[in-house]
């Protein structure tokens, strides 16, 4: 069967992130019908058996998540929407915040309505300066044509969106990081429990959800669970994915295909294989950079949940980097840990101390000044930081550097034994 | 437990013998049952795993959780295993849960905990020979517990501003700082003065302030005490003395009528600080800096040490025979009504009991006024504006309170001419309202008992050296009604003795028979002779004090908690199940 | 004290503290409302935002110094921001970098003494499929090569 685009089916229309290509395309006809024939608990029903999982990077079942709100009323409740994409190789939120806006509002309206909120929040990176604007006009529309307010297309149902920019700061992508930068305070993440769905934004019942869960959500409403539920890999994989595809391929970009297709098939078919005939695949990152890495030789392998996480790895934010024979290992481990160096947020020792140690050591291995307990003492620090610290921020950086040293051990070793890079000059090329 | 005390490290106290625990006590209503390294514990719902083990003999070590903040959970130090719960958790923040069974020392959490340990040295200055807070440090204790006494960090450190001052009396060294942000949570919600900030991100994170706004509120040297290492010092006591050569004495603040409990810590027979001691009743875990500094005054004021009868030294018999004659003199030739007395607020139960005996009863000293020493005002949290320790514990005595008024009319008595003979215990006379040098020249006898060489003591026929703060044992009573002991913590200079030994022995020339040997001695008097101090004895009031019983003249104890508005102290006292 | 930003402003600042449930969200958008006019974020400006939202000023510089995209001091009139996270280093971040530092004589960091241009290298900007990428202050650009560098550089001179 054909997989027919649906998350991407506007991207390529002139003015399609305005609302009158929206709405000639169908566009809101799902939300209109949710709110005159369909309760909110049926719409949450109808999420959790469509079986859409979080596209944020946790992949978290989104209807169970909206099933732990507190039954009580007595303080309102939030629906903040996670478009802070910061995980390297990740850029599927960006296209569908600029080119498909309404497909996304339109889903938060509806995840709005589901969990019965009023005012929802927009947190998105302060770097998409043009995301910004093009969703703001997009709110304007929707709020002239009635998508948003009070009383949305008659229905009683009132929403508010505030749009909030963030300001560089990779850790806000973290729900309760999220949670605090909008209460206008530094992004440090919270201790858990107490989670957001309980104690969340200004201390009441929150639920974030990244840009393309909410997007997905829109579709479910349009065409129905048991739609949803027939694409991918059911029952525990389903729906349309985004998948990016970045470094060392011909076609770097964003690609929808249902989850669970192979990862070999999007390197070749989607993405026309690898950027230079004479350097093959070394290794690839499936899900953005904090998920562990696949030597070419375990590349063959389906890119869904539960297939990525049983070959030791992750499908995560679906950002996938490749990279070629051209590649030292020490060189691209070096450049990501400078990344969670820079972003760790600092409130926690493992992860405060241990980046910025695991850089100097890297630096030392990758300019020649390394020593070969260093190899080890590298897995160590990634031992200890694992699973002790306040958010996963700590396997963000445990991860990587657990995997590409088991996985890649000998060219680390190498650059202690030799005293220099075996692939100078020290650049990732 | 105390969490700023000089803290005596404690290693996990060793298992009691198996079989001895017997049947596992059935938790109430509103209690939990759970099991902590084998030992059955029960607690109060909403504790916390960490607290709980301490009410089982456990300590887990932490750095950032302090009984009296908020919990932060960033030194992830206290991180315990709790079994079917994967990851480990942090024991400052997880609620005990029925049936719940935590290890806190196996090999896995032993393990992290070591790992915690190196992180925080990795970049931490090995600066423990020139700093202060060596022997009273968290870093050094732990590290010696858990840590494993080798470091694999061979780059170059993270370094940070260093030994500047972050306030008037607080030096900060971002590099000793482990960013548990103790002094930043004393800040926002125990001073509410915000002044404290962390800065940038990553290991470059560092506390800091805002430009022209520095570390400035009345309670900064709480900032001090919190902190686990040596990143804020206290600047009067950076470099006095190494803390293990300290002796540190339970006492009660002077400064004010909160009457903070305190520690005074000396070494070599001098005084060398005050820091807080805990009592959820009076100060929780804080004290002002001026409270903090109060011991200072002992070595910045020229003492009197040895008595005087005008113009030189004297022999103590010689004086008090003196002053008794003096004191005689007036009363016959111009009545008892030519004499009066001055007494201070700022003295003992002891010293207050015995001068009401002594020059009252006895030698006929009929009018007794207690000059008050109001600044500022009460504030939200500890300072109260009456600066003198025993307001109420002078009018509970029968001293009387403090009375500008009846100062006024010895003052005026003085000036008149009808007032002749003027005893003075404890206050200089100068400093009150409408008194001069020439008005003291106009008394024909002035006798002056005072621990330093002031311009009174300066006019007095007769002087006799009295104990400063911090030489002297004895109670006092704050203004709650709390009776509460202060011990000495050194010796007294030169010849000085205890005001109430003093009066005692110039009460001998007066045929007073008690024998008064031992400040306990006198108040066990007063315990039975004043109805507020009924059933009160220095074992009864132990280290933390007692309320006086409901007392005369609408005297009532003034309750339990402190009183004070906000968050501010009533959210620091320790929580259910301490 | 004196109001660092231009009445309009203080008027778009004042419309912000009713718009959130809770006063204290209004920090960020405030802070970029006063770097808007101002091009950065002086010590009289957290001051001042500081008394606005309720907060104590050395709360809003440890906020403002948390956040890479809050300048505490003037950057340049076309501040470069370049990419060099992995995938844009995959395809010659680094290089790119050495040639614009080449080419305008600053290192990362730092601002022209004319105050024209700064640069700094920026963590990963969601756009990996147009890598080497880069932001001139809110204008993105990529591909960019060594050649693509100097057109953009020669248009803004």
């Amino acid at each position: 069967m054909a997989f027919e685009a649906v998350l991407t089916r506007n991207i390529r229309k002139p003015g399609s992130d305005g609302i009158d290509s929206y709405l000639a395309s169908g566009g809101y006809q799902g939300l209109r019908r949710i709110l005159k024939e369909t309760a909110p608990e049926r719409l949450v029903d109808e999420v959790k058996n469509s079986g859409l999982r979080g596209r944020g990077g946790a992949g978290f079942p989104t209807g169970m998540k909206w099933g732990f709100l507190p039954k009580t009323k007595d303080r309102p409740r939030y629906l903040c929407v996670n478009a802070d994409e910061s995980e390297p190789g990740t850029f599927k939120d960006r296209l569908l915040i600029e080119k498909d806006p309404h497909l996304v509002l339109e889903g938060i309206i509806l995840s709005a309505y589901a969990i019965e909120c009023q005012l929802a929040f927009f947190y998105i990176r302060g770097e998409f300066h043009q995301g910004y604007r093009t969703f703001e006009r997009a709110v304007g529309e929707a709020y002239a044509k009635g998508f948003l307010g009070k009383n949305i297309q008659g229905s009683g149902y009132d929403l508010d969106i505030l749009i909030y920019r963030g300001a560089g700061a990779y850790i806000c992508g973290e729900e309760t990081a999220l949670l605090e930068s909008l209460e206008g305070k530094r992004g440090y993440p919270r201790i858990k429990p107490p989670f957001p769905a309980v104690v969340g934004l200004y201390g009441c019942p929150t639920i974030i959800n990244n840009v393309e869960t909410l997007a997905n959500v829109t579709l479910i409403a349009e065409r129905g669970a048991a739609w949803f539920a027939s694409i991918g890999r059911p029952p525990k994989n389903t729906g349309p994915k985004l998948f990016c595809l970045s470094g060392d391929v011909k076609r770097p970009g964003v690609y929808e295909a249902p989850l669970g297709v192979p990862f070999l098939e999007l390197l070749n078919e989607y993405a026309g294989g690898m950027a230079h005939p004479d350097r093959p695949l070394k290794a690839a990152v499936p899900g953005g950079s904090s998920m562990k890495i696949l030597p070419a030789s375990k590349c063959d392998v389906l890119m869904d949940f539960d297939s990525l996480a049983a070959a030791g790895t992750s499908l995560g934010s679906a950002g996938g980097i490749v990279m070629d024979s051209g590649t030292c290992m020490v060189a691209a481990l070096l450049n990501i840990a400078r990344f969670y160096a820079h972003e760790s947020c600092g409130q926690c020792t493992p992860c405060r101390e241990g980046t910025g140690w695991i850089v100097k050591i890297l630096s030392r291995l990758e300019r020649g000044e390394g020593r070969r307990e260093d190899v080890g003492l590298l897995a160590d620090i990634a031992v200890k930081i694992e699973g002790n610290t306040i958010c996963p921020f700590g396997e963000a950086i445990a991860w990587p550097v657990d995997s590409y040293v088991k996985t890649f051990r000998d060219e680390f070793e190498e650059h202690a034994r030799r005293g220099a890079c075996p692939m100078r000059p020290a650049t990732v090329r | 437990m105390d969490d700023t005390s000089p803290p005596p490290h404690s290693p996990n106290l060793p298992r009691p013998p198996a079989g001895a625990a017997g049947a596992a006590p059935q938790p109430g209503p509103d209690e939990v049952a759970l099991v902590i390294d084998d030992r059955p514990v029960v607690v109060k719902k909403g504790t916390t795993v960490l607290q709980a083990a301490e009410k089982a003999g456990l300590l887990v070590p932490h750095y950032c959780y302090h009984p009296g903040l908020s919990i932060a959970g960033n030194c992830r130090m206290c991180l315990v295993e709790i079994e079917k719960v994967p990851k480990l958790q942090i024991g400052c923040a997880t609620v005990v849960a029925p049936g719940m069974v935590v290890r806190t020392g196996n090999e896995r959490v032993r393990t992290v905990r070591a790992g915690i340990q190196e992180f925080l040295l990795i970049n931490h200055p090995l600066d423990c020979p020139i700093c202060d807070q060596a022997g009273e440090c968290r870093l050094q204790s732990y590290e010696k517990d858990y840590g494993r006494g080798v470091s694999r960090f061979v780059d170059e450190k993270v370094h940070s501003p260093k030994r500047y001052d972050i306030g008037r009396s607080v030096v900060f060294d971002g590099e000793r700082c482990i960013k548990c942000t103790r002094c930043i949570r004393f800040c926002d919600e125990i001073s509410e003065s915000h002044e404290l900030a962390l800065f940038q991100r990553g290991d470059h994170a560092i506390i800091g302030t805002f430009p022209g706004k520095p570390l400035d509120n009345p309670y900064s040297g709480c900032t001090v005490d919190v902190c686990p290492v040596g990143a804020l010092t206290w600047k009067p006591f950076r470099f006095k003395s190494r803390v293990w050569f300290l002796k540190n004495v339970p006492s009660v603040c002077a400064g004010c009528a909160r009457g903070c409990n305190v520690y005074l810590a000396a070494f070599r027979n001098r005084l060398h600080r005050m820091t807080p001691r805990a009592n959820p009743d009076v100060n929780a875990y804080w004290m002002c800096d001026a409270g903090r500094q109060s011991y200072a005054a002992l070595y910045e004021r020229p003492r009197l040490e040895r008595p005087v009868v005008r113009p030189s030294a004297a022999a103590w018999d010689a004086a008090f025979d003196r002053a008794a004659e003096l004191l005689r003199g007036v009363a016959k030739s111009r009545g008892a009504g030519a004499l009066a007395g001055i007494v201070s607020a700022r003295l003992s139960v002891e010293d207050l009991h015995v001068s009401r005996k002594v020059l009252g009863d006895l030698a006929g000293i009929s009018r007794l006024a207690v000059p008050p020493h109001e600044d500022g005002a009460d504030d939200e949290l500890l300072i109260r504006r009456d600066k003198t320790p025993n307001a109420r514990g002078a009018r509970l005595i029968g001293v009387g309170g403090p009375s500008a008024g009846r100062v006024k009319e010895i003052v005026d008595d003085v000036a008149a001419g009808r007032v002749r003979g003027l005893v003075v215990v404890g206050e200089d006379l100068l400093e009150l309202p409408g008194v001069t040098t020439a008005l003291l020249d106009r008394l024909d006898v002035l006798i002056v008992i005072d621990w330093w060489k002031s311009p009174t003591v300066e006019r007095a026929h007769v002087a006799f050296p009295a104990c400063g703060y911090g030489e002297f044992e004895g109670t006092m009573v704050n203004f709650q009604g709390r009776v509460q002991r202060l011990r000495a913590g050194v010796r007294p200079a030169g010849e000085a003795d205890p005001v109430w030994r003093i009066l005692r022995d110039l009460g001998r020339r007066f045929d007073l028979t008690s024998e008064y040997a031992t400040p306990a001695a006198i108040f066990d008097e007063v315990a039975a002779t004043v109805p507020a101090f009924r059933g009160l004895s220095y074992k009864v009031l132990g280290e933390t004090g007692a309320p006086a019983a409901e007392a005369v003249a609408g005297e009532a104890y003034a309750g339990g908690a402190p009183a004070v508005g906000g968050a501010g102290l009533a959210g620091s006292i320790a929580p259910a199940g301490s | 004290m004196t109001v660092p930003v231009r009445p309009e402003t203080d008027r778009k600042i004042d419309a912000l503290l009713g718009r959130y449930p809770k006063k204290g969200s209004a920090l960020l958008p405030a802070l970029y409302l006063v770097q808007e006019e101002k091009g950065h974020v002086s010590d009289e400006s957290m001051e001042y935002v500081a008394g606005k939202i309720g907060v104590s000023p050395a709360f809003v510089a440890g906020v403002v110094s948390f956040y890479t995209m809050f300048h505490r001091a003037p950057v340049g009139r076309h501040h470069i921001q370049v990419c060099r996270t992995l995938p844009c280093a995959l395809r010659g971040a680094d290089e790119l970098m050495r040639h614009v530092q080449a080419r305008l004589g600053i290192r990362d960091g730092q601002t022209r003494p004319d105050g024209k241009f700064s640069l700094v290298s920026v963590e990963c900007l969601a756009a990996c499929d147009r890598a080497p990428f880069i932001q001139i202050n809110d204008r993105e650009y990529g591909p960019v090569d060594a050649a693509a560098m100097d057109d953009i550089l020669k248009g803004l001179e």
